[in-house]
This record gives C-alpha cells, structure tokens and sequence, in this order.
C-alpha cells in the first residue's frame, strides 16, 4: 500500500533567507550573516528549520487538496542546509483508517540525507 | 491575522496555493510572536542556537481578520551529550487562542543551545 507523494524541490538562496527573516519575524544572524555564522562554528549560513518545514507542509498541502485538513506536522531537524544547494521534499503514505491519513515526509539534500524528518496527519480526503 | 503578512510569508516560502488568499498556511503562526525568550542564562550557555523539532498541532482553521492570542511556556530543560559538546534542549509549548476564545493551534518548539 506503498504510495509516494510528488516531489518538491526547492532552490534556496541567501535572498528568500533574508525575505524569510523579514516575513517570518526570525532575524537570527546564523541565517543571514556568513562571519557570524562562522563565530558560533557553523560552515556558514545555514536555512531556517522552519523554512525547511514550511516547505515539507506544502509538499503535503499540494498532494492532499483544499478540503483536506492538516491536523499534525511533526518534524525533527537532524542536520544542516545551505543555501545554493536544492532541497527535495519527499513524503510516502504510512497508513490510512478513519478518513485520515498519516505521512511519513522529510527533506534530503544533494547527497540523499534526510536532514529533516517526520510526520503528518490529514483528514478529509476525498 | 493580516493578509498582507499571510502573503509576504507565502512568497518567501515559495508557496502560491491560492488556498493560503485567506487561510494561513502551516507554519505562518511562529511569525507571530518572537522566536525564543531571552533567558540570561541559557545565553551563556554555548555559543550558539540551533532548532531541534517543530510539531505542530491545528484545531481550527485560522484566517486573515481573525484575533490570535498565544501563551508559551517552557515546559522542560535537559542537557545532552553531542559528538562536539554537551547540549542543552528547551521545549516550548504554545497555545493560539482565536477571538472566539477557542484554541486553534499548539506548537510544541525544541531549541537547542551548543
């Protein structure tokens, strides 16, 4: 009953981590600022996690459809994105029973880590 | 909730589903309120923060026009040892309540100073 949600891939730069900063209110300088990153031992600028779960909740909200309904999304940061490197968003069905559905979604980079893990409840599907 | 806030956050997500016109998507609430708390002593510790996990729970659709109130607390503290350093973990539970006075979300936030 294996079933596996279309991909999203998305395309990260420093810019949409500055427009992210700005609309989400989050204007830690890991996200925006290369020396500072730097200072606290990171590589450089790294992506929101929640960036990286806003993504992993669209690759769910465009399988599901308008009249189904989010009821979880529960994820897990395990490692560390950057920007300039794409991101793909991939998700496969767990089970389903009761009109709900849950899913199983997390995030690879370039080399095929799942750097964020985790689930999703929907309900209402038609 | 203010549309134009719900569209600035759809834009810098990448996310054109006219669904989010008006509904909020998933994750717009944490760009309601400040991240983390300033706790002086947790800032001492390490020298950075990083995110460990996001789950979020929806009771109720939220939309724009509607009146959100939120309340975190910090529900625990632990320390871990990591590969590089020990690490400390603060989870944060936070309750939107809507204008009806009914929740219509919780979001359970780890942070992680290193």
């Amino acid at each position: 009953m294996s079933e596996d949600l279309p991909e999203l891939v998305k395309h990260p730069t420093t810019r949409q981590l500055v427009q992210y900063a700005g609309a989400s209110g989050d204007f830690y300088e890991i996200h925006y600022d290369q020396e500072f990153a730097r200072g606290t031992g990171l590589p450089g600028v790294i992506l929101h996690g929640l960036l990286k779960t806003a993504w992993l909740a669209q690759l769910v909200t465009d399988w599901c459809g308008p009249e189904a309904r989010l009821k979880t999304l529960d994820v897990t940061y395990r490692g560390l994105d950057f920007p300039g490197r794409p991101y793909r968003c991939r998700g496969s069905l767990k089970s389903r029973g009761n009109g709900t559905v849950e899913l199983e979604i997390w995030g690879e980079d370039p080399d095929g880590s799942r750097t964020t893990i985790g689930t999703a409840m929907v309900e209402g599907l038609r | 909730m203010e549309a134009g806030h719900i569209r600035r956050f759809c834009e810098a997500i990448g996310d054109p589903n006219p669904r989010w016109r008006q509904e909020a998507p998933p994750t717009f609430l944490v760009a309601l309120g400040t991240e983390t708390p300033e706790i002086p002593e947790v800032l001492e510790y390490g020298k950075g923060w990083l995110n460990g996990g996001d789950r979020f729970e929806y009771l109720e659709p939220v939309r724009a026009g509607d009146v959100i109130t939120s309340r975190t607390v910090l529900k625990d503290v632990y320390e871990k040892q990591g590969s590089s350093g020990s690490l400390l973990f603060l989870v944060f539970d936070t309750e939107y309540t809507n204008q009806h006075g009914r929740p219509a979300a919780r979001i359970r936030g780890t942070r992680i100073r290193r």
